[in-house]
């Protein structure tokens, strides 16, 4: 049986507004998975994923990265995950490849592996002319690319991508989804947010509904559709948000 | 090395290179400052008042000059630098890393203890080439200058953690430490003022802590040494003990 990536169990988090971003949430993700959690804007999705990398403090419940603590002795539940959040959020005094190194030695990769990989990630994020250049300077595709490769310098088990492909041109686009694919397909589990439903389609095993802070769907796409009545993804999705209307089914196509 | 270690010395390295690569605003300015200081105060001031409790004054002023370089620079490194990191969001890479509370706010607090000891160290030597400084009680001053050094380094951790703007940074820097210091006689002796502003310097903790530097260096001190020292040290834990506080339970630090 496949081991357990990340174990989330009746987690909450309230905020000391009294907002709750999440409400008893429980989520299970297997090795080896490509997972997605979809959901509008304000329904939890990165809430839930600061709580995992401890960006956010959990109001209770429990978190397991491979079965490890994630909240309180966080080391080695921190040291399998790779986070690439949703913001651009580099440190504009750094280079490209200070940025890559710095953060594999948070992780405490030695320097002669650091190098390595770092060489390594560059190449293969297409970086390698910009490593010495300052992070304010490059695009927002440069940037996003730059955010992939520090989440995976420390070859983390599982990935957590938030948002990667927002704002991000056609091309780019695939070539993220060829590199997702690839890396799941060496092994490492990836828990992707996402707002493109196709991503999440084409790219994911299961896909988990998040919306006003609980789970509110869970399966394959053809799952969820059929737990909403509906004909496919974007429907189900739809009627989660309480948005039939918009269903392209009912859109007239001009003659 | 082991992990902990690759981990502690990257998050100290990345501070210190950040202001190594801004040489010129963090080291240059704060150098130039101090030897405007010594030529006003000096060389101007010096030729009238020739000498304060026996001792030439340019002499009794150095002393207090390098605390106030040693205080400055280490709180205004630290504070700015955690308030940059936040406002842009890279400190998120250093918080979602394995790295404990203990070590982050180490790492930030020994980033600005270096720079702080960088300038002071150049305006020693400077001032050494200058005038005949003497070193009377080394076993006074080494310990003073680690503690005051220590104590605004956390002062500049707390201020950069608790602030939300930069605003709030100027704000302890310009209208709090500033007058602080320059009442707390760097550039003369509190014996001189009359009443009662020589009361109210004794209220004045940074008072203190440039008696202490100038007896290290010239052998003469308006306090008790050992009470300066004592207090120094408690007030230097106090606030290490409430920065860990902060870290642990991620104020402002952790959504």
């Amino acid at each position: 049986m496949r081991e357990e990536a990340l174990h989330i169990e009746d987690l909450v988090k309230r905020y000391p507004t009294g907002v709750e971003a999440l409400r008893a949430v429980s989520l299970s993700i297997k090795e080896g998975e490509l997972f997605a959690l979809l959901g509008p804007n304000g329904a939890g999705k990165s809430t839930l994923i600061h709580c995992t990398t401890g960006l956010a403090q959990p109001t209770s419940g429990k978190i397991e990265v491979f079965g490890h603590d994630a909240i309180g002795s966080y080391g080695k539940a921190r040291q399998a995950v790779g986070l690439a959040p949703q913001e651009l959020n580099l440190d504009w005094f750094l280079t490209v490849e200070e940025t890559l190194d710095y953060h594999a030695g948070y992780f405490g990769m030695p320097k002669r592996e650091r190098r390595e990989r770092t060489k390594e990630l560059l190449e293969t994020f297409s970086l390698t002319e910009k490593r010495d250049e300052r992070t304010r300077t490059l695009s927002g595709g440069m940037k996003r690319r730059l955010i992939l490769a520090r989440a995976m310098m420390h070859r983390p088990r599982l990935l957590i991508l938030d948002e990667p492909t927002a704002g991000v041109d056609v091309e780019l686009r695939l070539e993220l989804w060829h590199y997702m694919q690839r890396i799941n397909q060496e092994g490492t589990t990836i828990l992707l947010t996402t707002h493109y439903l196709e991503e999440a389609e084409q790219l994911c095993d299961r896909i988990a509904f998040i919306n006003d802070g609980q789970i509110v769907g869970e399966g394959s796409s053809a799952e969820l559709a059929a737990r909403y009545g509906v004909g496919n993804l974007e429907d189900a999705y739809l009627a989660l948000v309480g948005r039939n209307e918009l269903s392209r089914s009912k859109i007239e196509v001009a003659s | 090395m082991s992990a902990a270690q690759i981990r502690f010395a990257t998050l100290w390295r990345r501070e210190v290179n950040r202001f190594m690569k801004i040489k010129k605003q963090t080291l240059g300015a704060p150098l130039l400052e101090t030897f405007l200081y010594i030529s006003v105060f000096g060389a101007a001031l010096g030729s009238r008042i020739k000498e304060l409790h026996g001792i030439e004054y340019i002499v009794f002023v150095i002393p207090g000059l390098i605390m106030m370089a040693l205080a400055i620079n280490s709180f205004a490194n630290n504070s700015s630098s955690i308030l940059q990191q936040k406002f842009q969001g890279a400190i998120q890479d250093q918080l979602s890393s394995p790295a404990s509370p203990l070590e982050l706010l180490l790492a930030f607090t020994f980033g600005g203890f270096m720079r702080g000891l960088i300038v002071a160290g150049l305006t020693f030597i400077a001032a050494s080439l200058l005038v005949d400084l003497p070193v009377d009680h080394v076993l006074v001053l080494i310990p003073s200058l680690f503690l005051v050094g220590f104590f605004f380094s956390q002062l500049g951790v707390l201020t950069g953690v608790r602030a939300e703007q930069f605003d709030d940074v100027a704000f302890v820097q310009t209208f709090v430490l500033t007058p602080l210091i320059f009442l707390g006689g760097v550039f003369y002796s509190a014996t001189l003022l009359p009443q009662p502003f020589q009361t109210l310097t004794h209220f004045n903790p940074i008072y203190y802590m440039i008696n202490l530097v100038r007896y290290g260096f010239v052998g003469f001190s308006e306090v008790s040494i050992p009470l300066s020292l004592l207090a120094l040290t408690a007030a230097t834990a106090a606030l290490f003990a409430v920065n860990l506080r902060l870290f642990t339970r991620g104020y402002r630090l952790r959504a």
